[in-house]
């Protein structure tokens, strides 16, 4: 268990550099960090499920300019991590997955907070630069970047312990609250966090143009399915 | 012609990744653009440290664009250094181009890759999950990096051919046009996506018209969220609201 905390807080501070400091090559979108988070702990198919929900549920907030969307590359270390560890204990049944995914939410949030403590610091490290360059050292322009990059990547690592941490923990001792056995009916919200997350693209993509097309893809569809389900 | 050597036009072009590693409120991608402006600037001002010092200092100043949208601004930033460090320009050039060109690419970056290239590979690589989880991780990855990469590598070069070079290649690039496609698709895809969902959930009930019925719900469960998104309702406000409701409703 200890290799898969380390392998997963190598893999998260990667992620985490992706979403802000460097490459923004989408390698800390939720499927694929879910994805690989659960194949870290022992299930690859349960993260990539919860990874392709969460996948959509955030893209509705855009990091333009200052504002710092939730973040969803913490909600899928978490669920990643979650998802694995009760399908290979207590079983992943619609109920469990359900609260996965809305315990989540935590993360998410926490991990936006932890980002805006990381540019409030950056901030001092700039400054440092600037007056640092003033004073002739120009090689203070790369190491303070590399200060800002470091950061970046150490606060990742960390973050990445405590969700995937808490993810299995929840797997262990939270989760079992939830499943059918329970007194919770979560699975009856299991279709509403999809639709939530088709709610989440339209919005984006929103135009006079997009609306009907949407709604109408959406009944084609649907009908479609009925349709070949009703011939059998 | 660009006199910067191809070594250094290519440090440049990798240190552009790096672009918001000190990202920060004041100055916000300012060290990361003097980062990446520096091998050029040590080439064209190599034994002139005052005026490699005053070039430097222009690049530390407020700078803030979508950093794929970057990589134009640092090329003809280059260029226009070259003629500065020629005497061939103001100085004060640079930063009158940086800080006219910062905005209008930003909203155009932000507009085309967030709000309609991401959704449209998301919800992309979402659906073919189903399929395999794999296939979903390579077309999200194909979908975003195929255009993201192609305009970090030719949105540079055309910036290093000069003001006119890149506003050509932006003008070319079609940007209003890619990105009303792009939310095009993603609404396709989106809708697709809904439909699959509603279409799993009406399965459980069985008979055309609760089907039915249940596809009207679902309709305007996403209508509703919709709304709620407008009102500037965060996706995490609606998620606890949902974990409140499961929590305090459906106990059994």
């Amino acid at each position: 268990m200890v290799w898969s905390f380390l392998l997963a807080a190598a893999w998260g501070g990667i992620c985490y550099l992706d979403r802000t400091a460097a490459f923004q090559v989408m390698l800390h979108r939720p499927l694929v960090v879910a994805s690989v988070t659960g194949a870290i702990f022992g299930n690859f198919t349960a993260g990539a499920q919860v990874g392709a929900v969460l996948e959509l549920l955030y893209i509705v907030r855009l990091p333009v300019g200052a504002s710092i969307p939730p973040d969803d590359t913490g909600a899928a270390i978490f669920g990643g991590a979650a998802a694995a560890t009760a399908s290979s204990s207590i079983g992943l049944d619609p109920g469990s997955f359900t609260a996965i995914l809305l315990l989540s939410v935590g993360c998410a949030e926490l991990g936006k907070y932890a980002d805006r403590l990381v540019r409030r610091v950056n901030g001092r490290i700039a400054h440092l630069t600037v007056e640092r360059v003033e004073g002739g050292d120009f090689l203070a322009v790369e190491n303070g970047l590399m200060a800002g990059f470091v950061l970046f990547g150490v606060i990742g690592m960390a973050l990445t312990l405590l969700f995937s941490g808490l993810g299995v923990f929840a797997a262990g001792s939270l989760l079992t609250r939830f499943g059918p056995e329970s007194h919770f009916q979560f699975s009856v919200l299991l279709p509403t966090i999809p639709l939530l997350g088709a709610a989440a693209v339209f919005s984006c993509s929103r135009t006079d143009r997009t609306s009907p097309v949407f709604y109408l893809t959406m009944g084609c569809v649907f009908a479609a399915i009925f349709f070949f389900r009703w011939l059998g | 012609m660009s006199g910067i050597p191809q070594h250094v036009r290519r440090k440049v072009w990798f240190r552009q990744f790096l672009l918001q590693a000190c990202w920060n409120y004041e100055g916000m991608q300012n060290v990361g653009f003097a980062y990446s402006i520096l091998p050029a600037l040590r080439d064209r001002y190599e034994g002139r440290p005052e005026e490699f010092s005053r070039a430097l200092k222009r690049h530390l100043e407020f700078f803030n664009t979508h950093p794929a949208m970057a990589a134009v601004i640092l090329g003809s930033t280059i260029r226009l250094e070259e003629r500065v460090a020629e005497g061939t320009v103001d100085p004060r050039a640079v930063g009158t181009f940086k800080v006219g060109m910062m905005g209008s690419l930003g909203a155009i970056g932000d507009s085309y890759f967030w709000g309609a290239l991401k959704p449209m590979a998301s919800v992309a690589g979402a659906i073919l999950a189903f399929v395999h989880p794999l296939l979903g991780i390579a077309m999200l990855l194909f979908l975003y990096n195929s255009s993201h990469m192609a305009l970090r590598f030719r949105g540079f070069a055309a910036g290093m051919g000069g003001e006119e070079s890149a506003v050509r290649f932006l003008k070319e690039a079609g940007f209003t046009g890619k990105t009303e496609d792009r939310k095009m698709i993603a609404a396709i895809l989106s809708g697709a996506y809904g439909g699959v969902v509603a279409s799993q959930t009406a399965h459980l009930f069985g008979g055309a018209w609760p089907e039915l019925g249940v596809f009207l719900v679902a309709a305007l469960a996403v209508h509703l969220f919709t709304v709620f998104f407008r009102k500037a309702v965060s996706p995490s406000e609606v998620l606890v609201l949902l974990f409140l409701v499961g929590a305090l409703i459906l106990w059994q």
